[in-house]
């Protein structure tokens, strides 16, 4: 049941992306990445080293996870409930099949491509600042949401008004409880994750609009429909929601703070002479010098961390010229907005 | 009356916890002198479940100068994935509550969270949910006898005591036969629909999803209990090695102590790897008659059938009505499961196996009994029941052992409650037996005297896996909270002796899987990844229809019923008026036909008890002393149902206030 699912999950996704590389990267990006991959892969291995490692922690913590939140027991469910009443059945009083199979395959299908799909378009990028912010603030929203999680017991919508609201997802299509269940828990609710890593997405397309503007139009509206789904469906409150959306610009920002402030290949070098165990460092910290080369501009202007929007683009396109220029008179797609 | 900044002091961060504790703990004893549990808790244990509690009767006694509000929370299970009867019942109750001016709201908690809460913490003012309840009425004994006012787990939860006419007749009750018995009866339930320490909504049937062209015979026996997995018949022409069956509660693939109080229908697989001396048999009417209805969604039924106790482990008893003392025969070279070398008995090693094995005897029989009775076996100073089973060891007064498979069993009770005592799981006794070797380095590891909190400590708690019984099935693996597999024990007397027509395990492997819906569940039996739902279904389950003659939906009888139950140690539930009043809030006859889909699924009672038992006053349709609602079609008469409360609360601007 679950590998059918996963199975299918893998394929739709995959075709989304495919789609979604040749519409939105182009080509000549295709190209400069087989030429650069190597120093873009070892730029964001720390960070994607880190990120493997919550997610990690995370499969390992979630079985002791619930016993704790139940020992703290500080259960929101009510306090949700009577602050916003019936906010989810006036949404669910637009239930026709259609919205529930559209809503259904952004939840599920949709949500995994809106976070599969940045990563390869970023990586697509001679820039991987852009890349580096993703990862660091997927890392953040899994950090800062899972700690929550910990201390935050509360129940959705589907689990508090059955006589009312439909678990729409589940009892149209109970196959999909067997993935949800795999990487989250029912009292896992407040913040909604999917929203704050769907919103997240969504405000760095809008950060690299100059670069993929068709993207960021496209990554708004699931990331949207994303957000009205985890209503729509019942799973989620709207207070799980906009706290999902806060989590978001907090994990972006600091992502635009903390990108370029450490590089793990400095500190490793200086600890070249003490043979270091640590898995994430061993990777790169044999060839320091090219990691270094994409950096320099970009860190340096960041690590001040003056404002962060204007900044990432500032710096995409300060360390860009040299690709990015052939781009807009060749290809006829990016930077036309 | 949670108030979230309460719990916020109280969580912010692990130190200030530990002084929060502290301190309330210190306010609450001196003020209400009540809090002795929580602050036994807290100190054993540090954590704040117990203070959260503690702050709530604070707050209440510190403001009691003013007149405040009545706020109650009600205990419930979560809709989606726990109950939806119980979830909507809540909801039900809750809008009533705030009608009458009431200040309710309600904490969700997760099945094993919620018993935790009810039968551990006792910390809660009232819950919905089932009691398990039984065939005999003598279950009200440990339900509502103020002996046990003061235990943990499933004896008297409620905190009820009533030691000069409830408990008096619970005594009698079981005294007595025929007549007497009935009469008592009919004036305990009568005393009880009175007092109400709960309040019972309504009886369900259960309905389970099976398939039926890998195993068939669902329907032969009770699906509630392990006898409903033995004597299925396997379709040879299919692979039936191991049975399917889907569960929803985690904690049955990671707690195997029968004895645990939080662990959600575990009553299947303990049955299936433990042996009673006897097992209550429900004989099944010849012809299952279906009506179209029923039909068309491809159900099968069975009536309602008689109940009785039936040898099993013991060949033969013979009860002494003069000196109610019970001489028990046992099956002769039964033996527990041997876990020494795992796994590899699993076909060829039947001669090993019984050579291995540990013999079953008189003296394990005598053990269980004193063992449920006091699990420090006398060990610590004062006895420490387990949480489950008091109402069955509470009937025998002592075990002696006459050879190695005959003893006698003295009761205090009549025959009755006396066989009834004969259900419980047999337990290793001798030095390899886990619950010994648990208790020894206890006892090592006590610093000086041995003082368990009694239905709270690690032997009653911890895992015990592998589980060592005698039963059917005999503990193979599982992958913790994920699924758990039993193996067909090949020495069980079932398979080896010919003198006895009880059911036999059947399939080779039991896989129980966990899954986390009614929805889902349903949806793999019918694409035939499982042959049943052993957890029952939502009845909103019913109405899917499924497209394949191998699928079906067994209903069973239940004597299970929802109920109110209030915690009668604090106010505003430990005052009789107030839960009269609260439960003419619920309409049961609407709660039966409204809430639960399938018609004909659930009625309402007045009652706790199976249908036979219960006296004229209280039937449902027409007796004198049923509760009603104050209202009509599950809308409450709001103007006479505050009336109910204004006789012995106040009201003030519309708030009920104390």
């Amino acid at each position: 049941m679950l590998t059918q699912v996963l199975l299918q999950l893998t394929v739709v996704v995959t075709l989304m992306v495919l789609v979604s590389i040749a519409v939105f990267v182009g080509r000549y990006r295709l190209r400069d990445t087989r030429l650069e991959w190597r120093a873009r892969v070892r730029a964001a291995a720390p960070v994607t080293a880190l990120l493997a490692a919550v997610l990690l922690f995370n499969s390992v913590a979630r079985q002791y996870g619930p016993d704790v939140s139940w020992m703290i027991h500080w259960n929101l469910t009510w306090p949700i409930y009577d602050v916003e009443g019936e906010f989810i059945l006036w949404l669910q009083s637009f239930e026709a099949p259609a919205i529930t199979a559209y809503f259904s395959f952004i939840y599920i299908y949709g949500y995994v491509f809106l976070l599969v799909f940045p990563v390869i378009a970023y990586f697509a990028l001679s820039n991987t600042r852009p890349l580096r912010e993703l990862l660091t603030a997927y890392t953040l929203n899994y950090v800062l949401g899972l700690g929550i999680y910990v201390f935050i017991v509360a129940y959705g919508p589907r689990n508090m008004m059955p006589e009312l609201v439909d678990a729409l997802l589940y009892d149209t299509y109970p196959q999909y409880q067997h993935l949800t269940r795999q990487v989250n828990r029912n009292t896992n609710v407040f913040p909604s994750l999917h929203t704050s890593l769907a919103a997240t997405v969504t405000f760095l397309a809008f950060r690299t609009r100059a670069i993929y503007p068709k993207w960021f139009f496209l990554a708004t509206g699931l990331g949207v429909s994303v957000a009205i789904s985890t209503m729509y469906l019942g799973i989620h409150w709207a207070i799980d929601v906009a706290a999902g959306i806060v989590l978001a610009y907090i994990c972006v920002v600091l992502a635009g703070v903390l990108v370029g402030r450490w590089s793990v290949t400095a500190w490793i070098a200086t600890l070249r002479d003490s043979s270091t165990s640590r898995s994430t460092g061993s990777g790169t910290g044999t060839d320091t010098k090219p990691d270094a080369d994409p950096n320099p501009g970009s860190s340096s202007g960041s690590s001040g961390s003056s404002g962060s929007e204007p900044n990432a683009d500032a710096g995409t396109r300060d360390t860009t010229p040299s690709e990015s220029e052939p781009e807009t008179g060749s290809d006829p797609e990016p930077e036309r907005a | 009356m949670s108030l979230p900044s309460n719990d916020v002091d109280t969580n912010t961060s692990p130190d200030a916890n530990v002084n929060t504790d502290a301190n309330v703990n210190t306010d609450a004893d001196a003020t209400t002198g009540y809090s002795r549990r929580s602050l036994l808790a807290a100190s054993a244990t540090g954590l704040s479940v117990a203070a959260s509690g503690c702050i709530d009767r604070v707050q209440s006694v510190v403001d009691s100068d003013a007149a405040e509000q009545v706020s109650l929370s009600i205990l419930s299970l979560p809709a989606a994935d726990g109950d939806r009867e119980t979830a909507e019942i809540t909801r039900h109750l809750e809008a009533n509550l705030e009608a009458v001016g009431i200040d309710a709201t309600i904490s969700t908690r997760s099945e094993s969270e919620f018993l935790e809460a009810i039968l551990i913490d006792h910390d809660f003012d009232l819950y919905v949910g089932r009691h398990p309840a039984d065939f005999d009425p003598d279950f009200l004994y440990e339900t509502l006898h103020s002996t046990y006012e003061y235990d943990q787990g499933w004896q008297n939860p409620f905190g009820f005591t009533d030691t000069l006419t409830i408990d008096r007749l619970l005594e009698r009750q079981r005294t007595e036969t025929g007549a007497d018995r009935e009469r008592t009866i009919a004036t305990l339930l009568e005393g009880i629909a009175q007092e109400k320490p709960f309040e019972p909504i309504c009886v369900s049937n259960e309905y389970r999803a099976v398939r039926t062209d890998r195993f068939d015979g669902w329907d032969e026996n009770y699906l509630t209990t392990g006898n409903g997995y033995l004597g299925l018949e396997s379709d040879a022409s299919s692979d039936t090695e191991q049975l399917h069956a889907l569960v929803t509660d985690q904690r049955l693939a990671q707690t195997f102590n029968p004895l645990s109080p939080t662990t959600h229908e575990q009553r299947v697989i303990v049955d299936l790897l433990y042996d009673s001396l006897a097992v209550p048999t429900w004989s099944v009417p010849d012809e299952a008659e279906a009506t179209d209805e029923e039909t068309r969604a491809g159900e099968e039924v069975i009536d309602a059938a008689n109940v009785s106790i039936e040898p099993w482990l013991a060949t033969d008893w013979e009860w002494d009505a003069q000196n109610r003392t019970m001489t028990v025969d046992i099956r002769e070279d039964c033996t527990f499961h041997d876990h020494t070398d795992d796994g590899t008995d699993a076909d060829g090693g039947d001669a090993n196996g019984s050579e291995s094995g540990i013999p079953l005897t008189a003296e394990d029989v005598a053990f269980t009994y004193r063992f449920l009775a006091d699990t420090t076996y006398g060990r610590a100073a004062s006895a420490s029941p387990a949480p489950r089973y008091q109402g069955h060891v509470s009937a025998v007064d002592s075990v002696t052992v006459e050879d190695e498979y005959r003893f006698t069993i003295s009761f205090s009770t009549d025959r009755a409650v006396a066989e009834r005592a004969l259900t419980v799981p047999i337990l290793p006794a001798g030095p390899d037996s886990p619950w010994i070797t648990h208790l020894e380095s206890s006892v090592e590891s006590a610093d000086d005297d041995l003082s368990p909190t009694q239905g709270d400590w690690s032997i009653v708690r911890s895992n015990h896996a592998p589980p060592t019984g005698s039963g059917p099935y005999k503990y193979d693996s599982h992958d913790a909270g994920t699924s758990v597999t039993l193996t067909r024990f090949e020495d069980h007397f079932t398979l080896r002796d010919d003198d006895h027509d009880l059911p036999a395990p059947t399939a080779d492997e039991l896989h129980f899987e966990v899954d986390p819906g009614t929805s889902s569940s349903v949806e793999r039996v019918a694409n035939g990844d499982a042959d049943i739902t052993t957890t029952q279904l939502d009845t909103y389950a019913l109405e899917s229809t499924i497209d394949d003659d191998a699928v079906s939906f067994v209903e069973s009888p239940s004597w299970s019923f929802y109920h109110i139950g209030f915690n009668t140690r604090s106010m505003p539930c430990g005052n009789t008026h107030f839960r009269r009043a609260v439960s003419q809030l619920v309409d049961k006859q609407w709660v039966a036909e409204e809430v639960f889909a399938a018609e004909d699924s659930a009625r309402p009672v007045a009652t706790p008890v199976a249908e036979e038992w219960v006296p004229d006053s209280l039937a449902w349709d027409d007796g004198e002393l049923v509760t009603t609602f104050e209202g009509e079609d599950g809308e409450l008469n709001v103007d006479a149902a505050r009336e109910l409360f204004a006789s012995n609360f106040e009201y003030d601007d519309g708030a009920l206030v104390w």
